[in-house]
Formats: C-alpha cells, structure tokens, sequence
C-alpha cells in the first residue's frame, strides 16, 4: 500500500503541489488526473524517491521515502516498474539490451535464463522478435510497450505509469490501456497511472484522485467521480470528456 | 526594528554588490553540486570491475575514436614547431639546435596543451551532449528507477576512461609530433635528418615526458568530470543540451590552460 500524506512541493517561484493527500490500495489501479504541467508526473516520481517533496511524507508499505537513505532507495526501487512519458529507452542499446539490462545487473541469472526472461516480458506486451531492434526504429507505441516490457522484467510490485497514452493514436492507446488492465489481473500489479485523458482514466481505473491546481480535488472510486456534485469536478470530467469522446467516433 | 525598505535592493548603490553576491552564490552552488558529483564517482571507484564493460566502452570513444585528430593536429603541430625554430635561428647556431627545441617544446609543452584543447572539443562536448540527451529524455531517470546508481553507471567509467586514455593519447601525439618535426625540418628547413636526430637526444630528458603524461592526467579528468557535470545536471530541454556542451567547450579549454600554469609553476 501506498500512503501519500500532504506533499508540498515548490519549484522555484512555482507552487507546484499543495498538500497532496491520497492511499493507493494493494491490487488496484489508482489513476492521477489532472491538467499538463500540474504536478502528476512530479508526484509519480516522489514515490520512487527520484525527487523529494519540501514536506509531507509519502509511504510505501510502511516505509516512508522521504526519510530513507540512497541506499534504502535503491532497495525500494526493485518493487517498482515505471513507464516514463516518452517511454525513456536507451538509445545506444537494441530492445532486449534494455529489458536485460537490469536482469543482468540485478539478478545473477544466466544468460538463457535472462533471455528466457526478456523473450517472456516482451510477449506480454504483445511483442515477439524485436530484442535486436534499435529503439530509434519503433513507433511510439512499440516504445511504450518496450518501456513497459522493462518496466515489468524484475516482477515489481506496483507498476507507476506517467501518461501512457499521451502522444499515441486511439488505436494503439486503447491497447496500451487493455495492457495495464491486464497487468492487474494477471500479474496481480498494484499500478498508478497519471494521466490528463479521461477515457483511459476511466477504462483502467478503480480509484481516482483529481488534482487541481496543485491539491487533491476529490479521491474516490470510479461511480464517486461520476456522482461527484464538486463543481470543480464535474467542470473537469465535462471539459475532459468530449474530447476524448471525440476521438472515438 | 525598523523594516529594510525592498525599494532599497533597486537603489544603483547597492547593484554593484548585489551582481556580485548573486553571482558568487551561483559559483560555490556549482561549485558545491561539482564537488558532490565527484564524491559520488570517486567513492565507487573501488566497484570499477562491476562497471568494466562501460569503461571499456568509453576508453575506446575517448581513446580510439580521438586517435586520427590527435595524429592530425600533433603531426603539424611538430612541423609547425620545427619550422619555426629554423625561422628564428641564426646562421652560426648549429641546425641540431631545431631538433632539441622540438623534442623540448612538444614534451613539455605543444602536445600536452594542443591536445587536451583540441580533446576539450571533441570529447567534452561528446560526452555532455550524450549525457545531456540522456537526462532530458528521462533516461537518467529511468537508470535510477531500475535501481542503478547512475553516477556509478555514467560518470565514473567517463571520468575513469579520461584519465587512462588522456595520457596514453599524448603519448602517442609526442611520438607524432617528433616524427613531424623531424619530416617538417628535412622537407621546409632543409636540415639534416642526423643534425635534428642528434639535437633531439642531446636534449631528451625522461622528466619532460613524464610532466607531460602528468598533466594529460590532470586534463583527463578535468574535461571528462567537468563534461559530466554539465551534461548531467542539464536544464531546459535540448537548447539546454546546446548550451551545456558549448560551456563545456569553453570551461574546460579554460580550466587547460589554467592547469597547465599552474602544473608547470609546481612541478618544474
């Protein structure tokens, strides 16, 4: 379980987060709405200890990350998988470099163990014969499902997307958004997905957290959101919604 | 108490002092960030064997990718060198004089300097621009989040490989920019390939060579370490990655030649 308590977070004159407080249950999939450039990608990054809050605290089983030590950090990072925005693969290295990178560094397998490994993450991404492609060479939703293949190598237990379907066609988004659900039911993932599309929102989600202007509007399940009678609420599902009702039809 | 007027921060007085502390303020902070950023690499040093691979790499971009512009330039700078020193010698001063003056000047001197400035460019800006690329594309990031030590990873193979392959590359362009003098004297200055032999061991001393593999150690790390720092801390996207690789550009020739007075004022 994930407990985030009042983070505070100020980057330069911004104010970036304002007491951001919400619980991420075991085997759910928490989705962050909110508008660009409001503190979503901030906070995903906070609960892997890559940026620390000026205050507030944010638990991770317990164990609160803003008090840990480097060290400690990297011991936390092993029971996570992040899906960065643009997907954050390395350059230099074909697609099974950079899924087995962290299984050679991490785990003392064999090679034929690690390619085992690797030939296994990528086929639940729905990707088969790509370890020797560049990544320069894919299209943007073969990236992302790369960087969830990586994500997804060491079994972590919580899986932390940061806008998975920012940038990519409704088609291939749709299959981005089937694979986090399936990482849930199959996999059993705890996953917190950070987004500004409110369909996705809505077809991956069991609870939600709406920030606005830098604090947790509302934190709910899916029928709260719908039912909420928050002015500021409804205004975002109903300013959110057409546009991705839109790039259905 | 009475309360300082903020109007006061405004007052042309004061703008002298304020430039100053600001920008002093902003110095120590880098300075701080770079000190802190050398801790981390220098402390895993020990742990060079898990990283061998990525040295490995890196000696070969830093070492064998930097040979033929290091042969290029050395080889005229030795021709340049020798003749020159016929040039500005007169008659009755024996021509084996041109060949010590190479020996001497490129040892201590010419090739140390020319090389670190041109390898200030080349393998500087490489390195922050890769760096720089890395971290604005959250690729960084992403090292951190599979649990890497990204310092460890990036950095300290960088800082490692610079300070190998800086020395043995000047090693190397000494050996070229002699043979160039030597060529350079026989084919402009009309002088004997004995009369320049017979100067150039007359001359050689093992210590110069010796300071100049010093210093190529020194500007070993201090281009790779200051080309890190710029290309790991980027800010801004990739005008960001421009502007950090031309600061590296210009801090590191800078800290060069400020190295190599402050070297040959200690140790010669």
């Amino acid at each position: 379980m994930i407990r985030i308590k009042n983070i505070w977070k100020k980057f330069g004159e911004k104010q970036v987060l304002r007491g951001v407080t919400f619980d991420v249950l075991n085997k759910e999939t928490t989705v962050v709405l909110g508008r660009s450039g409001g503190g979503k990608s901030v906070l995903l990054k906070m609960i892997i200890g890559l940026i620390k809050p000026d205050a507030g605290s944010i638990e991770v089983d317990g164990k609160d990350v803003t008090a840990m030590t480097y060290k400690e950090l990297r011991g936390l990072r092993f029971k996570f998988g992040f899906l960065f925005q643009g997907a954050a693969l390395f350059d230099s290295m074909t697609v099974g470099e950079n899924i087995a990178l962290s299984l050679r560094r991490h785990t003392g397998w064999t090679d034929r163990e690690i390619k085992e490994s690797l030939q296994y993450a990528l086929h639940v991404v729905g990707l088969d014969n790509v370890e020797h492609v560049m990544p320069s060479s894919l299209s943007g939703g073969m990236k992302k499902r790369v960087g969830l293949a990586r994500a997804i190598a060491l079994t972590p237990r919580y899986v932390l997307y940061d806008e998975p379907t920012t940038g990519l066609d409704m088609e291939t988004a749709d299959g981005i958004n089937l694979l986090i659900k399936e990482m849930r039911m199959k996999l059993g993932i705890t996953s917190i997905v950070v987004t500004h599309d409110i369909h996705s929102a809505f077809v991956v989600g069991d609870r939600f957290a709406v920030l606005e202007n830098g604090a947790a509007l509302m934190t709910g399940t899916r029928d709260e959101l719908q039912n909420s009678t928050d002015e500021e609420v409804r205004k975002y599902i109903n300013s959110s919604l057409p546009m991705a009702e839109g790039h259905r039809s | 108490m009475a309360e300082i007027d903020p109007g006061i921060v405004d007052d042309r007085r004061f703008t002298f002092f304020a430039f100053i502390g600001e920008h002093s303020s902003k110095f120590f902070g880098h300075l701080g960030k770079y000190c802190a950023l050398m801790w981390w690499t220098l402390r895993n040093i020990h742990n060079a064997k898990e990283y061998s691979r990525n040295i490995y790499q890196q000696m070969v971009t830093v070492g064998n990718d930097s040979i033929p512009i290091v042969v290029f330039v050395n080889a005229f700078v030795g021709m340049v060198t020798a003749v020159q020193s016929a040039y500005q010698l007169y008659d009755w001063i024996p021509r084996a004089v041109v060949g010590s003056l190479v020996v001497k000047s490129v040892l201590l001197e010419l090739t140390p300097l020319m090389t670190a400035l041109v390898l200030a460019g080349k393998v500087g800006a490489t390195i922050t621009a890769e760096l720089g690329t890395m971290r604005v594309t959250e690729q960084i990031d992403a090292l951190e989040a599979l649990a890497f030590d990204s310092v460890s990873y990036l950095v300290t193979p960088r800082v490692i490989a610079g300070m190998i392959m800086f020395p043995i590359l000047i090693i190397f362009g000494d050996m070229v920019a002699i043979l160039g003098g030597l060529i350079g004297s026989i084919a402009v200055a009309n002088i004997p390939a004995e009369a320049f032999i017979k100067g150039m061991k007359n001359s050689f001393e093992t210590w110069d060579a010796v300071f100049g593999i010093i210093k190529a150690n020194f500007f070993g790390f201090t281009i790779t370490s200051v080309a890190c720092y710029q290309g790991y801390f980027v800010e801004g996207g990739s005008e960001g990655v421009g502007k950090a690789t031309m600061r590296t550009v210009v801090l590191t020739c800078l800290a060069v030649v400020v190295m190599d007075f402050i070297l040959a004022s200690v140790l010669l």
